[in-house]
């Protein structure tokens, strides 16, 4: 693929995710917000593939596009509120958080740009999967199963919460 | 592929104690569930124990992702006897619950786990998966009191500051990887030379400080604390604020004096600004606290400020000194809190003023918290004296003499707002001066933090021992 | 590799282009003759009452919940399956012990009602 279909295609999917995350926090209704974020996964997950990490874009639409954003959907669906169109406001906070994160985005901009990040690899490997696994199953033996766990306790604890409303009731 | 699982024994037997109390609350029928605690303890202690066993063994597997060495057994130790003492202190608490009892315990282990992985790892991302199952954990545990709105509150406020801190941490974490293409700790001595520090490298320095630097609440990443350890059911503050702190400090340690000792200068700066704003800023916020679980939370900011110099020190000295502090703060903290368990489980109330004329109304609690309150503001011949002891010299030894003064200041500060708790407990008229009575549980974890306390204050030298040898992992000046 | 996403990339492209064309060109020949019924939500005949949003019951919750989590063991299980072969006994030890403990997790959740319909 030519340098200027990978250049176009990387702006497009920026642009598409950075709106898509503006439109999270800016839009009224949390309905709109949450498939917005969905957008927002699936530009995340374009990046990915042109970055050659094509399993980990998969687990982006699989995981989060997929499943995440159902959650928050449900999330909000949930929650009893009053008007849906007017459920995501924004305070009185707004212009000075814009100030700070546009002073944050501009230092870590500053400090990115400047930093020399040495040669980069000239291409990712063919089989990223494969790698992934031999990797997983056998360096990281012990992160892989603390996994396990970490889902395992996600799971009970967020039904020892989630429960908690239901029988408050 | 060739790993000596029997390293492992402490990280497995905890999994299976946390999975197994888990099955066992879902055999047992609900209104027989009662034993859950004594036998948590119980299974925590046994892994205590054999963790001595591992003391003096100092092993890599798989070229270093997980480490088995004196200074990660050190920190197991203090994950699991504080363990112990949670799950004691736990019961009175778990036996007013409806329901979940068996879960709370087997959340409480999980937690212990997250802290037994995160102190032992010897790679990046083993260390983010047990941060990440401590601090989940932590979140459903802080949200355990059920219909309770501050309870709640304190969940939900940790759960987006704790996320929100992940966050920073995890994009520290990728700039590091960034600039030193590789996960492995050890092998960023290597990677990171000290003539070329890229700007990269100092903001991914400066995230993973403020990840941290969350957990160990260190002002000015601090502002969760008071709010969450005010709502929390106060076993699992106690927990929250020796446990996660501990773990914290450990990746601390193992991240900066083992994998970036060359580039000392520029975290020391860091760290010593930290150090000093969180002493200077949690002591005088605790001044005017009415609540003795907020007092303790900004007791613990400015403990954490007390700790990090330890890391100013940047010397196997100041490790020492800081896994010693930890250790002995473990009981001071648990002891107090387990105070406010017994009195607010007795008439409902968390506030100081309240405590007055304890001492006439359970002559034991007024006298672990008066212990424990001072060994933290570092009277001698207590523990804390000791412990602030070996902090300070060993910044004194490397020219921060300022630091071991704004220190010793703070303290002097501290004794004051300790003190006129110990006031009202001994001088103050009780409202109602009726007995309280603790339960048999509670008791035993304020005989052991107060005689702890006192013992290591006269006597510290096997404690020393221990965290010499946990300091001796590190090849420092 | 990237030139096997460029199928992907002009079905993208197809899929955003033709709806936009055939929208447009509907919008060019239909009639447009707004009326008050038109605007009228239609379900069966029938005006909606009361609020059409209403709060949802927990049980979506939590079956989302439990299908997260394991979305999230089909990640860790593709690689697996795709090194199946030359992985060999020891990676398949692993597994059956990461399975073991999100069964554990799954029995909770049914043993709890996650599951359930009430």
């Amino acid at each position: 693929m030519s340098d200027a279909v990978f250049t176009v295609a990387f702006y497009v999917f920026s642009a598409v995710t950075v709106l898509a995350a503006l439109g999270v926090v800016l839009k009224k209704n949390l309905v709109h917000s949450a498939l917005l974020l969905i957008l927002a996964f699936v530009g995340v997950a374009g990046i990915y593939v042109l970055l050659q990490a094509d399993f980990i874009a998969a687990v982006q639409i699989l995981v989060y596009a997929g499943a995440v954003a159902i959650l928050v959907a449900f999330g909000v669906m949930l929650t009893k509120r009053g008007d849906i169109r007017e459920s995501n406001l924004a305070n009185r906070q707004k212009w000075p958080a814009l100030f700070v994160v546009a002073g944050v985005f501009a230092v870590i901009y500053a400090l990115l740009g400047q930093t020399n990040w040495g040669p980069l690899a000239a291409a990712g490997p063919e089989d990223s999967v494969g790698i992934l696994a031999t990797l997983m199953l056998t360096d990281f033996v012990v992160p892989f199963e603390t996994a396990a766990i970490l889902l395992t306790v996600a799971m009970l604890g967020a039904i020892v919460i989630a429960k908690e409303v239901k029988n408050s009731k | 592929m060739n790993i000596d699982y029997s390293l492992l024994t402490i990280e497995m037997l905890t999994a299976g104690l946390a999975l197994g109390l888990l099955v066992l609350s879902l055999v047992v029928p609900g209104d027989q569930r009662k034993g859950f605690g004594y036998l948590t303890a119980a299974g925590l202690a046994i892994i205590f124990a054999i963790s001595f066993a591992f003391n003096g063994v100092n092993k890599e597997i798989i070229g270093g992702m997980y480490l088995i060495d004196d200074f990660g057994n050190f920190f197991k130790q203090l994950a699991l006897v504080a363990g112990v003492l949670v799950a004691l202190a736990s019961i009175p608490y778990v036996e007013k619950l409806e329901s979940y009892r068996g879960e709370y315990y087997s959340l409480l282990v999980f937690a212990t786990l997250g802290m037994v992985v995160m102190v032992g790892a010897g790679d990046l991302i083993s260390l983010y998966l047990g941060l990440e199952l401590m601090t989940i954990t932590f979140f459903v545990l802080t949200a355990f009191k059920r219909g309770d709105s501050k309870s709640a509150e304190a969940g939900i406020k940790y759960v987006l500051l704790g996320a929100m801190s992940s966050a920073i941490l995890l994009y520290g974490l990728s700039m590091l990887y960034g600039v030193a293409k590789t996960t492995v700790i050890s092998e960023l001595v290597s990677t990171i030379q000290a003539g070329q520090i890229s700007p990269a490298l100092i903001l991914g320095l400066m995230f993973l400080v403020g990840g941290f630097g969350f957990k160990i609440s260190a002002v000015p990443f601090h502002m969760w604390s008071p709010d969450v350890y005010e709502g929390a059911p106060t076993p699992v503050t106690s927990y929250l604020a020796v446990g996660s702190k501990a773990a914290a400090f450990a990746a601390f340690v193992r991240i900066f004096m083992g994998g970036m000792p060359q580039i000392q200068e520029i975290w020391i700066a860091l760290f010593a600004g930290l150090s000093a704003l969180s002493m200077i800023i949690g002591n005088l916020i605790a001044i005017p606290q009415t609540n003795i679980k907020r007092m303790l939370a900004f007791s613990g900011v400015a403990q954490a400020g007390y700790i990090l110099t330890g890391m100013v020190a940047g010397t196997n000295a100041g490790i020492k000194g800081l896994a010693f502090y930890l250790m002995i703060y473990v009981f001071a903290t648990i002891g107090a809190f387990t105070v406010a368990i017994g009195f607010s489980n007795a008439t409902g109330s968390d506030e100081i003023k309240d405590m007055a004329g304890l001492s006439q109304r359970n002559p034991l609690m007024a006298a672990v918290m008066l212990v424990c309150l001072l060994s933290m503001a570092g009277i001698p011949p207590l523990a804390g004296f000791a412990g602030k002891l070996f902090l300070f010299s060993a910044i004194v030894a490397q020219g921060k003499l300022w630091l071991a003064l704004v220190g010793l200041i703070m303290s002097m500060v501290s004794v004051y707002y300790y003190l006129s708790v110990a006031k009202s407990m001994y001088m103050g008229e009780a409202a109602d001066p009726s007995p309280i009575e603790i339960p048999g549980s509670l008791k035993l974890v304020l005989i052991v933090s107060m005689v702890v306390t006192i013992f290591l204050g006269i006597y510290p030298a096997p404690l020393t021992g221990l965290a010499e040898a946990a300091a001796s992992v590190f090849a420092l000046k | 590799m990237l030139q096997q996403y460029a199928g992907i990339g002009a079905m993208l492209i197809i899929a955003i282009v033709f709806p936009i064309i055939v929208i447009a060109i509907s919008s060019i020949v239909r009639p447009k003759k707004a009326a008050k019924y038109k605007y009228e939500t239609y379900e069966c005949g029938l005006e909606t009452q009361g609020e059409t949003w209403v709060q949802f019951k927990t049980n979506y919750f939590m079956y989302a919940l439990v299908f997260v989590a394991f979305d999230v063991e089909t990640v860790f299980l593709y690689p697996w399956a795709v090194k199946f072969m030359s992985l060999g006994t020891f990676a398949f030890i692993e597994m059956f012990i990461f399975i073991a403990i999100l069964v554990i997790g799954f029995w909770y959740a049914w043993k709890e009602g996650a599951l359930e319909w009430n």
